[in-house]
């Protein structure tokens, strides 16, 4: 088939995005589920939609590309670009201006045959006319009540059709804003493209948008949440690379704004449990019939949460609650430390021990995802102890092997210059 | 549908071109530079000889238009449900009263939907009644290239005012804070809206002596990854918000180039620390210094 700029199934560039975005150290020859074909095409619509951050490296393994964005300078999210190319056939770009023109025109609602006479008008003076038929314009029609575009409704027996309500008229600033932060923010970003030029006023720092090619998944889950419909997940299993199938009654959203993953937290049938679910490794999803234990299990999760410190539910001891606890120190001149904790704690509680000294302690289900934020007092940290000792010795054997990374394991005090 | 040529770049790209074409014929050079504005680099090679070739029948050959309106949409169901979800969000009175109230629709996600887990919990008060009227001076001054005077409190309770030509409003999604980015201040470039205790434009006399902006004085720093643990995927997706470069240099051995802004260099140091030892700093050294001095002063705790 010939190449086109534009595409039929959003999930043939997820992939694609994803390694030139996040990853992009790969070249050619290591694409290795696609055809090299395949490979070329992709690579070429990305270009074409992101050529102002698409960047190439030559390297013996060949020329890597890979999509480097500054999301702090970036006003607006590149990648939501890749959501604007859906494509269509001739009839349909031609019908939808020429029938959108009518209704918008129209001041009362019309008839199907009053529509279909008037396409066939509009199209007169082109050398060959193009013919609608009655079938694809009903298509047509139905496909964009479906949309909430085109309002259908019955007068005196008759079906008559009319434009739904013109956009009222919106804060661009506003929409900017959440096209950004929002979860779905790509909708905000079709609003944006119907406005006309304009300035824009804000940035965003610690943005992330890797989130963006998981947008219609997303969608589908929340409307299963606000439906409580139990749902299929197919997964990707990208360790083993196969696809699992779960199903699932969803129940929350967890959103991280520094790394910027999203999970599904949904109570699992087949391991009679509430797990977190990555929404990137979601491939497709299906809803399926209304739940009746949904109050019940988001009930269950809410009271969960306070001993959630990421999204697991499930540490590697077989303790149902682990215990960690630190103590850091820090001077007169450095009280922004003690307040770290407090603002950076997601949950637990800091006990100031002295003028000069905090400890931190939670009950969690897992005490290894505190690990990193730990590290991050590393300086400082005066004690530690886990219950989980698995845990508890491995933070100490990494601290040792980062000693010997930086050829610090003997001495005590080194002078740089 | 979210994937859907209702909201594609071609389909605005068309309705720009029509709404030319109502006005006056359309040129070859107007259809090439509204092709460019609103679509992608090749997509010229694409809508052009499909309107010219009378295969999209919507533009006639003398560059008329047979449509009688200026091409318009309607809000779809899916908008409109996403605009009903982000006006229940307590940020969007910084910007405006409305609250997008569709009866006919139910929104996509409701507060209660989503938590972001990892947010710092000292974020701006978006409740304040001072700080909206603060917020929404700041965005008008913004808008119409105004120069504010702010008066602000400085850590040791002081009163402090300042001049500033604001630029724009920086968010962090992370901080949950908002900041005002702009010229003049003999206090820097950044003010922190919840530090803001008045502000208001100045419309007469404005002082014409404000400094300029110091760009942002970009870093690099060069870290080795080992693949351990799932670090790779880990240490890319939690900086995935930087320009950056990485390079395969054995089976499970990385060298990650990471650009950042001077000011975050701590907060660069911290992140690195956090991922632990599957992240050597290679360079620069006074980077790789930073880092060892962590490990000395943890050193000297007794662990």
């Amino acid at each position: 088939m010939a190449y086109s700029e534009l595409v039929k199934n959003f999930s043939r560039i997820r992939d694609y995005m994803r390694e030139f975005y996040v990853y992009g150290f790969k070249s050619r020859n290591e694409f290795t589920k696609k055809s090299g074909r395949s490979y070329d095409d992709e690579k070429r619509r990305l270009e074409s939609w992101l050529k102002d951050y698409m960047q190439f490296r030559q390297t013996a393994e060949g020329k890597n590309v890979f999509l480097s964005i500054d999301t702090r300078i970036t006003k607006h999210n590149p990648l939501y670009k890749a959501w604007k190319t859906k494509s269509f056939t001739e009839g349909d770009i031609t019908l939808h201006f020429i029938l959108m023109d009518i209704l918008n025109s129209a001041d009362h609602p019309l008839s199907f045959n009053s529509i279909r006479e008037q396409i066939d008008e509009y199209l007169l003076d082109f050398e060959e006319p193009r013919f609608f038929d009655e079938s694809t314009v009903r298509k047509k029609l139905n496909e964009y009540i479906r949309e909430g575009i085109v309002v259908g409704e019955m007068c005196s027996k008759k079906k008559v059709y009319h434009a739904a309500d013109p956009a009222p008229l919106l804060d661009v600033d506003a929409v900017h804003f959440f096209s950004e932060v929002a979860p779905c923010g790509v909708m905000g970003s079709f609003l944006l493209d119907k406005l006309e030029n304009h300035e824009d006023h804000l940035a965003f720092k610690h943005h992330y948008i890797t989130d963006t090619m998981d947008s219609e998944i997303l969608c589908d889950i929340f409307s299963a949440i606000h439906g409580k419909n139990e749902m299929m997940l197919k997964m990707m299993n990208r360790h083993k690379a196969q696809i699992n199938e779960n199903t699932v009654i969803p129940l929350k959203v967890m959103i991280s704004v520094q790394n910027g993953r999203q999970y599904l937290m949904a109570y699992s049938f087949r391991f009679r449990r509430i797990s977190a679910y990555r929404i990137d490794n979601i491939v497709a999803v299906q809803i399926n019939e209304v739940s009746d234990r949904f109050d019940e299990l988001r009930a269950k999760l809410e009271g969960m949460l306070p001993h959630i410190w990421g999204v697991s539910t499930q540490g590697g001891s077989n303790m149902r609650m682990e215990h960690v606890e630190f103590t850091i120190r820090y001077t007169e001149q450095e009280q922004h430390i003690p307040r770290r904790l407090e603002r950076e704690k997601r949950c637990g509680t800091v006990e100031q021990l002295d003028s000069h000294s905090s400890r931190f302690s939670a009950d969690v289900y897992d005490a290894s995802e505190l690990i990193p934020w730990i590290r991050t007092f590393l300086c400082r940290i005066t004690e530690f102890s886990f219950s989980n000792k698995t845990l508890e010795k491995q933070f100490k054997e990494d601290l040792e092997e980062m000693y010997k990374l930086y050829g610090l394991e003997k001495e005590e005090n080194h002078a740089f210059q | 549908m979210l994937f859907n040529e209702l909201y594609s770049a071609y389909y605005n790209t068309v309705a720009a071109l029509l709404k030319q074409a109502m006005d006056h014929p359309l040129s070859d050079s107007e259809l090439s530079e509204i092709i460019h504005q609103h679509a992608f680099e090749e997509s010229e090679l694409y809508i052009r000889p499909a309107l010219k070739d009378q295969r999209w029948q919507l533009i006639q050959t003398e560059g008329t238009t047979c449509l009688k309106k200026i091409p318009s949409m309607p809000l779809t169901t899916l908008q409109k449900q996403w605009l009903k979800a982000i006006g229940m969000d307590v940020r969007m009175r910084l910007f405006t009263e409305d609250t997008f109230d569709f009866p006919d629709v139910e929104p996509l996600f409701i507060p209660d939907d989503i938590l972001i887990f990892d947010q710092y919990s000292d974020g701006d008060d978006y409740q304040s009644e001072t700080y909206i009227n603060n917020f929404r001076i700041l965005l008008q001054a913004i808008r119409t290239h105004t120069p504010l005077s702010i008066v602000q409190e400085n850590k040791h309770g002081q009163k402090l005012t300042v001049l500033i030509q604001p630029d724009y409003l920086e968010y962090s999604q992370k901080d949950d804070k908002f900041r005002l980015i702009g010229a003049g201040s003999y206090l820097g470039n950044t003010i922190n809206l919840a530090g803001i205790i008045s502000c208001q434009p100045i419309k007469e006399n404005p002082p014409t002596d404000l400094r300029k902006r110091n760009p942002l004085k970009l870093r690099s720093v060069i870290f080795e990854l080992v693949d351990q643990r799932n670090a790779l995927e880990r240490v890319l997706m939690h900086f995935a918000h930087f320009k950056k470069r990485v390079q395969k240099i054995d089976v499970n051995h990385y060298e990650v180039t990471l650009f950042y802004d001077k000011e975050d260099e701590t907060e660069i140091v911290i992140r690195i620390l956090s991922f632990g030892p599957l992240l050597k700093v290679k360079a620069p050294v006074h980077f790789v210094n930073l880092i060892k001095q962590r490990l000395i002063d943890q050193r000297s705790c007794g662990i």
